[in-house]
């Protein structure tokens, strides 16, 4: 399939224009050209999962995609603002900038949980710092959230008395917090067990389902892939070598893909 | 990185963080935690070394001052070299070891961990967030950490005056009051804001320009160059500040 193309058929929740549009974005560290003109669309309200080995660009994708980093060339469009021309430095572009991020939440690999806050704290954060919601009322909402994801017991624990799973999931709660617009999950099943990773999986489905929420997960989990998205796209060696409706995409069965899937030592994917 | 652009680096992060100090408000929470931490975490190490030098200070005057049969200067000399100098140098150097090195391996602790990314996705600027209430907290602190040393270690002087070397403890008293001004203290106080000030934003550099990559070790070089550029600055600083008050 050509990656440049649109997902074929529709969207699993169709709600609008595309929460995110990448063109030509291209990103480079010194030398090593991370993301080499990758463009994609992810439709509002649908479940995108980007697989690819280690090291091949996706977590930049992510960052890119909430201007953590600015793509060398390219535009990241969310929500039809362009993210990659917005300067940080000045104050409007600021205000426009947080505008948008305010629309994400972000799972991050290690979970990024603050250390010096208790569970229920961390998921509380975001909802007293951007909500008018009383205390009585976010005390309520943090405990749904950590209900939702099986820690409720533990909302009085601070992150260094939890397990690489138990941070996860709550990192998983402070993403969901104040019900954003857009989930970026930076491998989110990985440190978890596979029951754990299969509840996780149908959090994801739940909350798409509910409250129509558009996930971009980035992963290596291919029962994940299977499981959840509805967009699947490959990054390999900065590049998007497949990107579609993930029926599509298994139908295709781009020879990279393949090897993912299959987990053969030889392909296109070179170790390095 | 080289030396040239780590220094300006330096000075972009400092005006940075000079414009966020005083054009918004610190998260009270924040401020408080680390207004706490920074003064009353320091009082148990400061009060100890302080009683020592204080004391330090008699013993070391009097025999230089008992060659000549000038005992009695030693309250004059504990009063000014303690309270124009030593104790504020102390404090600041003690203190600033202490917090800096808190301050830089927090910081860079959460840039490793991540922790700082994640506030700024959640649309929150880790400058405010973080580093101002960092420079309130020990810019406050610091003057009033420098006061307490001054009393400390006066007393200190005075009971190794009194106690340990037979001096006559009400010429000690006269002594300071004639020589020791309210404007010396005073003095004092402004060099720990200042050098307090200057402690913050070396070791919020040293911790907040740490990279992901740079893992553990990185904490540990951040929090290294805090206390030893901390240090050396406050030295310096504090020799330039006397020379253009009593110079």
């Amino acid at each position: 399939m050509n990656p440049q193309a649109q997902p074929a058929g529709p969207p699993a929740v169709e709600l609008g224009p595309p929460a995110v549009e990448l063109v030509d974005v291209s990103k480079s560290f010194g030398t090593n050209k991370v993301l080499d003109r990758v463009s994609l669309t992810v439709d509002r309200g649908s479940i995108m999962v980007m697989l690819g080995p280690s090291g091949t660009g996706k977590s930049v994708l992510l960052r890119c995609l909430v201007g953590l980093l600015k793509p060398d060339s390219g535009k990241v469009l969310v929500f039809g603002e362009d993210v990659a021309a917005l300067d940080e430095g000045r104050r409007r572009d600021r205000d426009k900038l947080f505008a948008i991020r305010r629309r994400f939440g972000m799972l991050f690999q290690d979970g990024a949980l603050f250390d010096d806050m208790s569970v229920f704290d961390n998921v509380a954060f975001p909802m007293r710092l951007h909500t008018k919601l009383s205390e009585e009322q976010i005390r309520e909402k943090v405990s749904d959230r950590l209900t939702r994801v099986g820690v409720a017991h533990s909302e009085r624990k601070f992150p260094s008395e939890l397990s690489g799973g138990m941070r996860k999931r709550v990192a998983f709660a402070r993403a969901i917090a104040i019900d954003p617009d857009i989930v970026l999950c930076d491998e989110p099943s990985s440190g978890l067990d596979p029951v754990m990773s299969a509840t996780l999986d149908e959090l994801i489905l739940e909350l798409h389902r509910t409250l129509g929420m558009t996930f971009i997960i980035i992963s290596h989990d291919t029962a994940e892939a299977r499981k959840v998205a509805d967009t699947i796209g490959m990054l390999a060696n900065g590049r998007l070598v497949t990107y579609g409706k993930a029926e599509q995409v298994f139908a295709d069965n781009h020879p990279a893909l393949a090897q993912f899937f299959t987990r053969a030592t030889q392909g296109p994917i070179k170790v390095v | 990185m080289g030396l040239i652009s780590k220094l300006i680096e330096f000075v972009r992060f400092t005006l940075l963080a000079l414009r966020l100090q005083f054009t918004t408000l610190p998260p009270r929470d924040i401020l408080v935690t680390q207004t706490v931490d920074a003064g009353w975490g320091s009082l148990g190490l400061l009060t100890m070394l302080t009683i020592f030098a204080g004391l330090n200070l008699s013993v070391q005057s009097y025999g230089s001052f008992e060659r000549f049969g000038g005992q009695d200067l030693l309250g004059m000399f504990a009063g000014i070299g303690g309270v124009r100098e030593l104790y504020p140098v102390m404090a600041a150097v003690v203190c600033g070891a202490r917090i800096g090195a808190n301050l830089a391996a927090s910081l860079a602790n959460m840039k490793i961990s991540e922790q700082i990314e994640a506030l700024e996705v959640m649309a929150i600027d880790p400058m405010r967030h973080l580093v101002a209430p960092r420079l309130w907290a020990v810019t406050l602190s610091l003057p009033l950490l420098c006061g307490y040393a001054d009393v400390i270690g006066l007393g200190a002087s005075y009971v190794g005056a009194v106690w340990q070397l037979g001096l006559d403890g009400g010429s000690f008293i006269t002594q300071v009051k004639e020589q020791v001004q309210l404007s010396d203290l005073l003095t004092g106080m402004f060099k720990g804001l200042v050098m307090g000030w200057l402690i913050a934003v070396i070791s919020c550099f040293h911790g907040y320009t740490v990279a992901k990559r740079d893992g553990a070790e990185g904490v540990g070089i951040a929090t290294n160059l805090a206390i030893v550029h901390g240090a050396v600055m406050c030295i310096v600083v504090n020799l330039l500040l006397s020379w253009m008050i009593y110079g």
